[in-house]
């Protein structure tokens, strides 16, 4: 696959604080691309050069296509951290600013508003918006223009469940489109529902990049309750081909190579257990994202 | 170009504190330009002594061709005002993060400099139409023998307020971008303007040296006009030699103004 961006050697210093260091990543086209990464690990400065907004300390970057970079920036839908916007205007004042800065037409203004659920707040001035509703205007915006390539900074921050969902749910129809899509969070469990590649920064340093598919592996973790919790704990633990156990208030989650899933289960029922509860469950990204963590400090 | 203009406009339209400025703007040099005229009228009434030598109500300040040189000069006095909204423009998009939206949304920072440039002109551009059409009708109230070469006499101190007017807002944009606080960067504008120059001008006495400080020599565009009245020498030309200096302070604030914004960090 070819990559919709690549970054060469891409560093930012602030001063003696090192926020990027020497990052080379490609993003392949028609991915949704997660940047994970603990606070303060560079993800919003990476992207704040992609778009030009902080000129780099060495490196370089380049598009797919031979378009300028300013033109790249018309066809990229973007968020990047707090919405702005001018708050003395009302919504479709501020879109049709930013439809003739893409170059895009006005045409798309009611169906983006819609999308986000602002439609019947329209004509409000932007001040009179709550959080939540800031950061869906930005999500239009960002959708505006129909662009090629989203990059979404944190695009939930401030949002409620539901909108957590539909923003999830929005990113998942546009990347079915083939659209590529770069989400930077540090939701885990986001990147983990939405996303088919990702890095980890760490203090401004790549220090892992790959597909989301790669964290399932050979284990596999199992979530189990019965009747006897006692009786479970005790035979869990007799299980030979057992690797590890934690055990949780009602629950016990068991890691066991993959292909031993039926047979532990086989096992259980043979030492009599009734069992109420068996879940199997990924090694979730979080637990790779701090492993990973982990191996380098 | 068109597409710059209507961004910045789309700005403008809707924000009050531009028709607020603009509206002040207007009815400042109006009350400034009838009080004068007042004040003339009212002292030929009184002190004989002034009555003797010359009856002020009948000074032509208001009269064809002597109004253009005049308005432009007090109006000069006055384009602080227009700073003072330029800075309200540039520091609120720096401030709201619009103006590292607008980047991120597909403007180039060249782009933004030239739909700002375009507030200016506009700002500047209105202020000189303000001023013909206040100057034609003071003249045709006040002229009593109206002849077309006396009219257009001295009318290019118009253009020559306008380019001041420029200049100075230049001046504003620019020291907005660096500052980036609305309040500081206005009382840093007002204390160099009124009151640093002024006094490092009139320290300095090499007449040349003093011409070349920016404020100054843009101001030198439209010489002081009253003291014709008095009998005195009056440059009532816009000499080449300062229309140059303003020229090279035209280009160097807006290379300047490129500079800050392409070194900017968002």
């Amino acid at each position: 696959m070819k990559p919709a961006v690549s970054t060469h050697q891409l560093t930012k210093h602030y001063g003696r604080i090192k926020a990027v260091e020497n990052l080379t990543l490609d993003i392949p086209e028609g991915s949704v691309f997660g940047i994970l990464g603990p606070n303060g690990s560079g993800k919003t400065t990476t992207l704040g050069m992609l778009l030009d907004v902080i000129n780099p300390t060495y490196g370089s970057y380049s598009w797919s296509g031979s378009a300028s970079k300013t033109e790249n920036r018309c066809k990229i839908g973007s968020l990047l951290e707090t919405p702005c916007f001018y708050p003395y205007l009302s919504a479709v004042m501020n879109l049709k600013i930013i439809a003739t800065i893409k170059k895009a037409g006005h045409d798309r203004i009611d169906e983006v508003l819609k999308t986000v659920g602002l439609y019947e707040r329209r004509n409000s001035q932007y001040r009179t918006y709550s959080l939540g509703m800031k950061q869906r205007l930005a999500l239009a915006a960002a959708l505006l223009s129909n662009p090629p390539l989203l990059i979404l900074d944190e695009p939930t921050n401030g949002l409620d469940p539901v909108g957590i969902a539909e923003i999830r749910d929005i990113i998942l129809a546009v990347a079915k489109l083939g659209k590529t899509v770069i989400l930077a969070s540090h939701l885990l469990d986001e990147v983990q529902k939405v996303c088919s590649h990702f890095c980890i920064l760490d203090k401004g340093r790549l220090v892992h990049s790959g597909p989301v598919s790669d964290v399932s592996e050979s284990e596999q973790r199992v979530e189990l309750g019965a009747t006897d919790m006692e009786l479970l704990r005790e035979t869990i633990k007799a299980y030979p081909p057992l690797i590890q156990s934690e055990e949780e208030k009602d629950k016990v989650i068991a890691l066991i190579p993959i292909d031993k899933v039926s047979e532990f289960s086989q096992f259980l029922s043979k030492k009599g257990i009734i069992i109420t509860h068996f879940l199997t469950r990924r090694k979730s990204l979080e637990k790779q994202f701090l492993d990973i963590l982990k191996e380098q400090q | 170009m068109r597409r710059l203009f209507n961004i910045e406009w789309a700005k403008l339209k809707y924000h009050t504190p531009f028709w607020i400025f603009a509206g002040l703007h207007i009815f400042i040099l109006l009350m400034i330009f009838l009080s004068a005229k007042f004040f003339l009228d009212f002292l030929a009434g009184k002190g004989e002594m002034i009555n003797d030598v010359i009856d002020p109500s009948r000074i032509p300040v208001l009269q064809f061709p002597d109004v253009w040189h005049n308005i432009t000069y007090v109006a000069g006095f006055m384009k602080i005002v227009l700073a003072i909204y330029v800075i309200i423009s540039v520091c609120n998009e720096i401030s709201y993060g619009t103006l590292r939206q607008n980047i991120m949304n597909g403007m180039s920072r060249g782009e933004f400099m030239i739909s700002k440039f375009f507030l200016i002109l506009l700002l500047s551009l209105s202020a000189m139409v303000f001023l013909l059409i206040t100057g034609l009708a003071f003249g045709f109230i006040y002229t009593k023998n109206i002849e077309l070469h006396e009219v257009i006499k001295y009318v290019e101190f118009l253009p020559a307020y306008f380019l001041q007017v420029t200049i100075y807002l230049l001046v504003a944009f620019l020291l907005a971008l660096v500052i980036k606080r609305t309040g500081l960067t206005m009382g840093l504008l007002i204390l160099y303007t009124y009151i640093v120059e002024p006094i490092i001008v009139f320290r300095i006495k090499t007449e040349w040296i003093k011409n070349l400080f920016p404020l100054r020599s843009i101001n030198n565009l439209i010489r002081f006009p009253f003291s014709k009245y008095l009998l005195r020498e009056t440059q009532d030309y816009v000499a080449l030699q300062d229309f140059g200096i303003a020229m090279a302070y035209t280009a160097l604030f807006i290379y300047l103004i490129y500079l800050a914004l392409k070194k900017k960090d968002l």
